[in-house]
């Protein structure tokens, strides 16, 4: 039995692949598009009324780096317009004063900040770039003008035992939410995965310190702790669902079903130039492939818990296996775990120098052309 | 997170924004990387967290409207109140 479409509930507006940053974890594809223009803003428009209309609720823009479009404060004000709940991603640079009212101006109701460390030498050698001190003073910026403040920090082995110093920064900074991300292997961060991938240690000390924060901070800051999952026995429930809660449109106009899901080479995925975007939610292959729970092969498919975790993530099946319609090899019962295993034993007694000295062994992320 | 004290004046977070959802016609809470499908009873008491009134107008009012006993109405408050309280959606001002 077919169920009921469902409804997303968030949009993510991938406005630019532009970023004057080359952080070596990040999860945009290592290969962009060198042919396709960058959606206008009329088009953007369209996605954000066509999104609402469709039920969304939220809307986070991003990118790259969101404020390389000078077009942005009018695709906000669409989204307000909309009725959107509205959500900058960024990395601050670019975030000047004028810049920052006029976002207020335009209704954005909220700013994420991402940050490499808590300290600037370290900062910058993530960054590839000087861009800490920048930060420190958009993000001042951002708690002055009144938009609530979210800090997103990528942890990796070159960072991750400074967990406590980053709760810190972010206490000083007021933020209201901190997310402590672990690095998912996508992208950038996928070609980088031997450097970045903590120890088994540094996890479990950064999982206690992250805890304790957590409860000391209730009620003042929320804290996200996101564990990696390739030393977890269940994968993380992706996206809630493959077309289940999410999309997202890249800066080209194509309609994804997760941010990465561009690196699925198996599918074709609809472009908003072509498709209205109730058709591509509602009724595309690419959506459709892995709805629900019939797509799926064993163990999933007699598993109890194909409805709490969807199998995992297509694509980490697929940059693991390659082929993205098998269980997510993040899960212990997945044939392809010991294979995960094997790795994650390979990186264990290996220091964090990576990013204090020795920047030689990490690919630093490029622009498109 | 403190207990609540009765004198003590709930205010929706300014992250925090309170709408009707198109698709449903519910009230729902938004905020950054969340959402709340409110029930009637929590949307009620949304209402109320203005900054202007205590713990102890907010029971009464909602005891009136509802012809329910303050004392039967407070533990049902204060667990909707603690629950927005943990997701740092209520700042409580002395
Ligand atoms: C791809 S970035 C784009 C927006 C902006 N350039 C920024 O860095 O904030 C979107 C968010 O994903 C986070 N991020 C990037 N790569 C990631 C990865 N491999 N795993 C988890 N989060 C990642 C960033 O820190 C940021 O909060
Ligand atoms: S390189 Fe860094 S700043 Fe730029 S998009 Fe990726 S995560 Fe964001
Ligand atoms: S077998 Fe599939 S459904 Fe079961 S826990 Fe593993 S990934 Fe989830």
């Amino acid at each position: 039995m077919s169920r009921p479409i469902p409804r997303p509930y968030s949009l993510l507006a991938e406005v630019t692949y532009r970023c004057p940053l080359h952080c070596p974890y990040c999860s945009n594809p290592t290969q962009f598009s060198r042919t396709a223009a960058e959606l206008t803003r009329d088009e953007w428009k369209r996605v954000l009324d066509e999104a609402a209309e469709l039920g969304a609720l939220h809307v986070g823009f991003s990118g790259g780096e969101p404020l390389q479009r000078p077009d942005l404060a009018e695709l906000v004000a669409a989204s307000c317009a909309a009725g959107l709940y509205s959500n900058l991603i960024t990395s601050a640079i670019g975030l000047s004063r004028p810049r920052a009212e006029e976002l207020k101006a335009a209704g954005l109701d909220s700013v994420q900040i991402s940050f490499q460390s808590d300290e600037e030498p370290l900062a910058d050698r993530i960054a590839g770039t000087k861009s800490h001190a920048s930060k420190l003073e958009a993000a001042r910026l951002v708690r002055e003008i009144g938009f609530p403040l979210t800090i997103n920090i990528v942890l990796h082995r070159g960072n991750i035992a400074r967990v406590a110093r980053i709760v810190a920064l972010a206490e000083t900074l007021g933020a209201e939410r901190l997310e402590l991300a672990n690095t998912q292997f996508y992208g950038w961060a996928f070609q980088n995965r031997s450097a970045l991938l903590p120890t088994r240690d540094q996890i479990e000390d950064a999982t206690a310190v992250a805890l304790a924060a957590k409860n000391r901070l209730l009620g003042k800051m929320e804290i996200l702790f996101v564990a990696p999952d390739y030393y977890g026995t269940r994968p993380k429930p992706c996206m809630n669902g493959w077309g289940n809660r999410h999309l997202t449109v890249n800066p080209v106009g194509d309609v994804l079903p997760c941010p990465t899901a561009g690196g699925i080479k198996s599918l074709r995925f609809e472009n908003i130039r072509e498709k209205p975007l109730r058709w591509i939610w509602t009724e595309s292959e690419s959506f459709n492939r892995f709805r629900g729970t019939e797509w799926m092969p064993e163990p999933c498919q007699s598993c109890e818990f194909r409805e709490i975790d969807f199998g995992g993530c297509r694509c980490q099946a697929a940059l693991l296996t390659g082929d993205a319609a098998t269980t997510d090899p993040a899960c212990s019962l997945s044939p392809f775990r010991e294979q995960l295993t094997r790795f994650v034993e390979s990186i264990q007694g290996a220091t964090e120098k990576g990013f204090e000295a020795d920047t030689s062994s990490v690919a630093y992320r490029e622009n498109p052309a | 997170m403190s207990p609540i004290l009765p004198g003590e004046r709930p205010k929706l977070s300014s992250r925090a924004r309170l709408q009707k959802d198109k698709v449903t016609g519910k009230p729902i809470l938004l905020y950054p990387e969340g959402i709340l499908i409110l029930n009637p009873t929590a949307h009620a008491i949304v209402t109320h967290c203005t900054g202007a009134e205590t713990f102890e107008d907010i029971v009464a009012k909602l005891a009136a409207q509802y012809g329910a006993s303050p004392e039967d109405l407070r533990a049902d408050v204060t667990t909707c109140l603690d629950r927005f309280r943990s997701l740092n959606l209520l700042e409580m001002l002395a």
